[in-house]
């Protein structure tokens, strides 16, 4: 486990936004400043606490966007029927104040001293902390091979599209496929993650390599076990669950 | 307390305080809560019982159920999370018709159900029109999510002593707390008199 | 929303691990006291849109962890939970 993910017990922080950017019509990244947050590891999550005037709470867990070192951002999804998602989303502006706790996570944690190839699953929003890990990698200039394989509804909803157009070289590599929308012309993958695809694009199991998969349930449980179908051990493969939390 | 956040209100509405029990806020949504997967009993395998006092437990299947005098009846629910809906609409067989004509001395029952939760009530708050055991939802079948085919209902008391994917109730001469009376929550749940947890 | 969104795993409750253990055990690898099997504690079914927080095995779905969190009091159930390993 990594060595400086257990920080004893974590407090609550006072953050205020520096800065913000849409990524998507439904998705938009905060930049945060919050004195007192020690470094994070890339997977790493932290919780974002919201209070009303009068008293009443609440709070929800956001996956770290920024690599280890950069100014600490969070990339948030808006949910329709969400309780604090449409606040991150549409009404914080820079200045604004909430509290954060963290980084949390010891498991769902990639250091780019590793050397073995890496499989980065994402589905949605569930990209978010595979860019901290493809962020943290080209900032250390890491070497361990590394490929996205990102499943988008359509081109638009595509979180990061320009930094992910740029980062691959040296190493580094993005497949996308787009599952409801394709643009004319497209010659990525136009389906749901399905066996098939795992096959063609996944690291050879010779490889033995680390994967991490993040999305909802449905789409977490379905990646992982199509690798494992294809010979991947289990244990290779860490994931993380987003619900339609809000 | 923590930071006030500048336009931060969260969705609660306020409601009518005689309909809003105290620390509830009121909600469009019916929210899915569950602690565990739903289970998908085939309906030609459903059965209810009345289980636990001298002769054999009385049982009926899906059919047999759907047989007996059923209700529709609009209440009020009041979930410990603290969202409460106003005006929801059921159908289902009332527990006092289960009960009926059953020779007993139960002053507790225990609802059990698909997937092992349970939750324990006095006999006094699933009896005289207190409580159903509904299969129907705002006109549709219960839905899985809610506890369909069948979820007990008690809309006096909080909700999760409306016991979703009902199987039975066990009579019982004492108290015996349920899956979530057993760590923490109230044994008897009245939201008027905010009974959510030990020592309310 | 799909009801499967509801199941989440380990990953989930990792903030309120620590508040109540003061330490990170997301990846401690826990027992389960139905069926022995042992996974990580981040790899565990779990159910927090619940009136508390539920931890069941993957592999029997016996109930491993249940946590409530009342206004002074937090109850925290671990009968089903054989092990728990850290370090």
């Amino acid at each position: 486990m990594a060595r400086a993910a257990v920080l004893g017990r974590l407090a609550w922080l006072a953050a205020e936004v520096a800065g913000t950017k849409w990524e998507t019509p439904r998705v938009r990244t905060l930049e945060l400043s919050v004195p007192g947050w020690a470094d994070h590891l890339a997977g790493q999550h932290l919780d974002v606490r919201l209070t009303a005037e009068d008293g009443y709470q609440a709070q929800r867990s956001y996956s770290i966007a920024s690599a280890p070192g950069e100014t600490l951002a969070l990339t948030v999804e808006r949910l329709d029927d969400g309780e604090v998602s449409p606040y991150l989303v549409d009404e914080a502006r820079e200045g604004d104040g909430f509290e954060v706790r963290g980084p949390i996570g010891g498991y769902f944690v990639w250091e780019p001293d590793d050397p073995t190839p890496v499989l980065l699953v994402g589905g949605g929003s569930g990209v978010v902390p595979l860019m901290a890990m493809a962020r943290s990698r080209a900032q250390v200039g890491g070497t361990a091979p590394m490929r996205l394989l990102y499943s988008s509804r359509s081109l638009e909803d595509v979180i990061y599209r320009d930094e992910l157009e740029e980062l691959p070289g040296d190493g580094f590599d993005v497949v996308h496929t787009l599952t409801r929308e394709q643009p004319a012309g497209w010659t990525d993958y136009s389906r749901r993650i399905d066996p098939e695809l795992l096959a063609e694009v996944a690291w050879p199991v010779e490889d033995e390599p680390k994967v991490f998969v993040c999305g909802s349930t449905r789409f977490v449980d379905a990646a992982a076990d199509g690798l494992v179908g294809l010979g991947y051990d289990p244990r290779w493969i860490r994931t993380e669950r987003f619900g339609a939390t809000g | 307390m923590g930071i006030i956040s500048r336009g931060f209100r969260g969705r609660r509405q306020d409601g009518p305080p005689d309909r809003v029990p105290p620390g509830q806020y009121l909600t469009d949504d019916f929210p899915v809560l569950s602690a565990g997967p739903t289970p998908h009993t085939p309906i030609e395998e459903w059965t209810f019982s009345i289980q636990g006092f001298d002769s054999e437990p009385v049982s009926w299947t899906w059919e047999e159920f759907r047989a007996l005098p059923s209700e529709t009846i609009t209440k009020d629910i009041h979930c410990v999370t603290k969202w409460s809906k106003l005006d929801t609409s059921w159908e289902g067989v009332s527990v006092d018709t289960l009960l009926e004509g059953i020779e007993h001395e139960a002053e507790y029952v225990v609802a059990f159900c698909d997937g092992g939760y349970t939750t324990n009530l006095p006999l006094e708050d699933v009896t005289d029109g207190k409580a159903w055991v509904a299969y129907g939802y705002d006109g549709e079948p219960l839905e899985p999510e809610h506890g369909g085919p069948a979820r007990l209902l008690v809309p006096h008391l909080y909700f999760w002593k409306s016991a979703k994917w009902v199987r039975g109730l066990s009579l019982r001469e004492e108290d015996e707390p349920g899956f979530w009376e057993q760590n923490g929550y109230h044994l008897r749940g009245d939201p008027w008199l905010e009974q959510r947890y030990w020592g309310d | 929303m799909e009801t499967s969104d509801l199941k989440l795993d380990g990953n989930a409750i990792g903030g309120l691990l620590n508040e109540l253990f003061g330490t990170e055990l997301t990846a401690a690898p826990c027992v389960c006291g139905g069926c022995g099997a042992r996974e990580e504690l981040a790899r565990l079914d779990v159910y927090v849109h619940a009136p508390g927080v539920v931890v069941r095995c993957r592999h029997c779905e016996d109930v491993m962890i249940q946590i409530v969190r009342g206004p002074t009091r937090t109850w925290i159930d671990v009968t089903g939970t054989a092990r728990l390993e850290l370090g």
